[in-house]
């Protein structure tokens, strides 16, 4: 396996791989952001004013907030994230497996729903204020710990994998040398995992940076970052121009950090060893207090907010459940596996494509971000422009769902591909295996918990809100996320009973989608688990 | 032999899954006969009508949300040469000049426009129920302390009174935009933006949307410190409708101060350039009619504007403000942006 730092030139499978996934980026994303700048004159927005993001404070503000906030939470679930996927990673207790499932879960909370989670822990009058802490309100933490609810799950579940490749008999090896543990992992382990976690916090710091959910809500007006900006511009305002500036300025800010990704990622790759680390349980009272330090900050970083809603549901009576069994709930249930179905099959397709034409291609793999950064307002629109025709469509709408949801699983893939030793490959061809067979029968199967870590994320954020609010949504295609935001929307304690009920809800659908969709990587013959 | 085994149950997976994609886009397939219907978000008329609809106009209805008002009507104004819709409900008088100045909607001289409403809109949108946004207030919060009610805009605006209220963002939510559009027509531009930034001085807290401001910030939400909030003058009505203890009396009152109550007006209108005319004509009608104008009442919480048409029994507890501060429909239309781009000024930056 030839590698080329930055990639040039690709041959012509990887052409003729990048070909789908290209197209469908084409169509999906560029063609119609494009087709909404054009309209710009004619609906009377005013003249693009390329330098207002630098001169005016009020944007220059937002664009700095919008990477400041970014920065931050990447630096706190790098230093919160790697102990606890150590932990997770190393030491084997009960409930382990559980946690890593779990974690996930925060992706599937609809916004509004989160954030009340939320401001009841950290908000005015919330547990932290009870217990005499001051509240958040109005402050840029209330952001950061959205920030880092959200996101946490990535980089924990990303380290965790990566931990479990690392060679065994290297760290036994410096161990035997005399390197204390500490010097070991950072020698030995450090090295290894870092395009991972490289990968992870590119992804973070992107998530952060153009997401508008949960800044649109716990940032409040003043930790507002520029993404919301381009959504006022668009949605209500019709001031396209000034918006397409503002995401060219984003594009700029964010496109350098992907490149750069992409480039670091392919340097840093390291073949993954067959010899992994196999976990233990517990030997010391550190190694205890270690396991109990990670479920306890899980516990306060991610579970609290889901708790609260939990315990919130279940104290609005036995009423209020009786919403589960309502014929609009059902069919919004059926919806939300169909439509989730749907993406996530096309999501894996243009994934495992991505992922493949990708590993010589840099700056292919930089590409795979672009449904991060380019403003989904932007798409929202420029789609109904593009295609009047297909409006309110489910081939659009699940069209939609899988541009968000498959660079998960490209980007989960292009690293586990880095990762595989060549010489597997070699073999295989020299025992008179076709290209095609080899792939079939040696890569594919060492592919798959990277497939699997990818599709859950990305099942995650097909389940989850981001389409709800954009997109044109039909009465009868309402999913379990609609449905929550119908009763948010209107007054009287039913209805946000009945909001509460349906999140918890959903986020059980999802707890079992994810242990459905990983639950073979128990058995996988590849990959057998220490205990096995 | 394993491997052989291993590669058929892949091989069968995949066709499982070829075959079970099939058949979940099978369920997408969509009628020919269709009327599409674009509406804001809490567009609500309960199915058995709409069925009853389909079968007598012999169409099928093919409803779409597109976002709150504002949001839906700039989807329309974007896709005019190609519209992604018939027929349109939930323009109010806040966009209809918007609307007409655009030319994204078609003339209807039928029954419902001719006929006597109890609110009127400018032609072509027919009007179809009205509401009022105002200021609502937790009644036990106030009872507890003891604490009189703000009896003016001038009262509000001390620093003691601007701390309790919550306020949606103009620029991102319907409420918010009305509830500054009824500042301005009482008090004129210059007094308004004055009484806005002793607001913002005083504590006023921002929201982005109803929901938030409602579910989150509103002191009768768990966590929620602001006893006054923007929303309408039915929301106790609805209040005590959907209460979980079943309630005699609202547990949120309305506050009709002068000078902070907005009448919002909705109608529905032709597309221009949309098809199936003679359905879309026939919705125009079934929106004005008896039935929807009785059960639209508790699903939207708007006032109908069919005279004959009875309250429903818990609009008892929403009775109407006397009196209403909204700018001409041309000053919204024309200074509307500048005066939300004034607002983010002067109460955000």
């Amino acid at each position: 396996m030839a590698k080329s730092r930055f990639g040039f030139p690709p041959r012509a499978g990887d052409w003729a791989l990048a070909c789908l996934p290209l197209v469908f980026l084409l169509a999906a994303l560029i063609a119609p952001a494009l087709r909404l700048l054009a309209e710009a004159a004619d609906v009377g927005s005013s003249d693009a004013a390329w330098l207002a993001p630098l001169q005016d404070p009020y944007l220059r503000w937002r664009l700095l907030w919008s990477g400041l906030q970014a920065g931050i939470t990447c630096g706190l679930v790098l230093l919160l994230g790697l102990p606890m996927a150590w932990v997770l990673a190393r030491l084997e207790f009960a409930g382990r497996s559980g946690l890593l499932r779990a974690l996930m879960l925060p992706f599937v909370v609809p916004t509004l729903v989160a954030a009340m989670g939320v401001l009841a822990l950290a908000g005015p009058q919330g547990l932290w204020q009870r217990w005499g802490g001051a509240s958040w309100q109005g402050t840029p933490y209330l952001l950061l710990y959205g920030n880092v609810f959200f996101n946490l799950c990535v980089l924990v579940r990303a380290a965790t994998e990566a931990l479990e490749q690392v060679s065994a008999s290297r760290v036994a090896a410096a161990r035997t040398l005399g390197a204390t543990p500490w010097r070991a992992f950072w020698r030995i382990e450090w090295p290894a995992i870092a395009p991972w976690l490289m990968s992870a916090l590119c992804l973070v710091f992107l998530y952060c940076f153009a997401g508008f959910g949960l800044a649109l809500v716990l940032g409040g007006p003043g930790y507002a970052t520029v993404e919301v900006e381009i959504y006022t511009l668009v949605a209500y305002e019709l001031q396209i121009n000034q918006a397409g500036v503002l995401a060219v300025w984003t594009l700029c800010l964010t496109a350098p950090c992907a490149l750069a990704y992409a480039i670091l990622e392919r340097r840093l790759a390291t073949p993954l060893r067959a010899d992994r680390i196999a976990r233990h349980k517990p030997q010391s009272t550190g190694q205890w207090l270690a396991v109990c330090l990670t479920v306890l900050m899980l516990g306060l970083v991610c579970a609290a907010p889901v708790l609260a809603i939990v315990a919130r549901a279940v104290g609005a009576g036995a009423a209020a459940w009786a919403v589960l069994l309502e014929p609009d709930t059902l069919h919004a249930l059926w919806n939300t596996l169909r439509f989730s179905a749907s993406a996530l099959v096309l999501a894996t397709v243009l994934g495992v494509c991505h992922a493949m034409a990708a590993q010589r291609w840099a700056l292919l793999r930089a590409i795979a971000f672009l449904p991060f950064v380019v403003s989904p307002v932007l798409v929202a629109f420029g789609l109904l422009l593009l295609y009047p025709a297909w409006a309110a469509s489910a081939p659009l709408l699940v069209a939609a769902y899988a541009l968000l949801a498959y660079p998960f699983i490209a980007k989960s893939l292009a690293s586990a591909l880095d990762g595989m030793p060549a010489h597997y490959m070699h073999a295989a061809a020299s025992l008179g295996a076709s290209p095609w067979r080899a792939f079939w029968r040696v890569r594919w199967p060492l592919l798959q918990p990277a497939l699997r870590r990818g599709m859950a994320f990305a099942a995650a954020t097909a389940v989850g809100e981001f389409a709800v609010t954009l997109f044109l949504s039909r009465p009868e295609w309402a999913t379990l996320t609609t449905l929550i935001y119908e009763h948010l929307g209107r007054p009287g304690q039913t209805h946000y009973a009945s909001a509460l009920v349906l999140s918890c809800a959903l986020m059980a659908l999802a707890f079992g989608a994810f242990m459905l969709m990983e639950w073979p990587a128990r058995d996988d013959p590849l990959n057998p688990s220490p205990h096995a | 032999m394993q491997h052989g085994i291993f590669l058929f149950s892949r091989r069968k997976a995949l066709i499982t899954t070829l075959l079970g994609g099939a058949w979940l886009c099978a369920g997408f397939a969509s009628a020919s006969q269709e009327l599409r219907v674009l509406t804001h978000s809490s567009f609500g008329v309960p199915k058995p009508l709409l069925a009853q609809f389909e079968k007598e106009a012999g169409v099928k209805l093919r409803i779409s949300k597109a976002g709150d008002a504002g949001e839906m009507l700039n989807k329309l104004i974007l896709t005019r040469k190609a519209p992604i819709a018939d027929v349109v409900y939930g323009i109010d008088n806040t966009l209809a000049a918007k609307a007409i100045a655009a030319d994204v909607l078609d003339a209807y001289s039928g029954p419902a426009s001719q006929r006597a409403a109890a609110q009127a809109l400018p032609a072509p949108l027919v009007p179809v129920d009205y509401g009022y946004v105002t200021i609502n207030y937790d009644v036990q919060w106030f009872a507890k302390r003891n604490l009189a009610l703000p009896s003016s805009l001038d009262d509000l605006a001390q620093p003691t009174m601007a701390r309790l209220l919550v306020v949606q963002n103009p620029a991102t939510s319907s409420t918010g935009y009305a509830f500054l559009l009824a500042t301005i027509g009482a008090m004129g531009e210059e007094k308004a933006f004055d009484w806005w930034a002793r607001m913002r001085k005083g504590g006023v807290k921002v929201a982005k949307g109803w929901s938030e401001a409602y579910y989150t910030d509103f002191s009768r939400a768990e966590g929620g410190t602001r006893p006054l909030v923007i929303s309408y003058a039915t929301s106790p009505a609805a209040e005590l409708f959907y209460s979980k203890e079943k309630l005699t009396q609202p547990p949120t009152g309305s506050l009709s101060l002068p000078g902070a109550v907005f009448k919002q007006v909705e109608g529905v209108a032709l597309v221009k350039g949309g098809q199936a005319r003679p359905a879309a004509e026939k919705f125009i009608e079934f929106m004005r009619s008896a039935e929807v104008q009785k059960q639209m009442q508790t699903e939207m919480w708007m006032y109908p504007v069919e005279p004959g048409v009875a309250r429903a029994d818990v609009m008892k507890f929403a009775p109407e403000p006397a009196k209403a501060d909204t700018p001409s429909d041309k000053d919204i239309a024309d200074k509307g942006a500048t005066w939300v781009a004034r607002w983010t000024q002067v109460v955000l930056k």
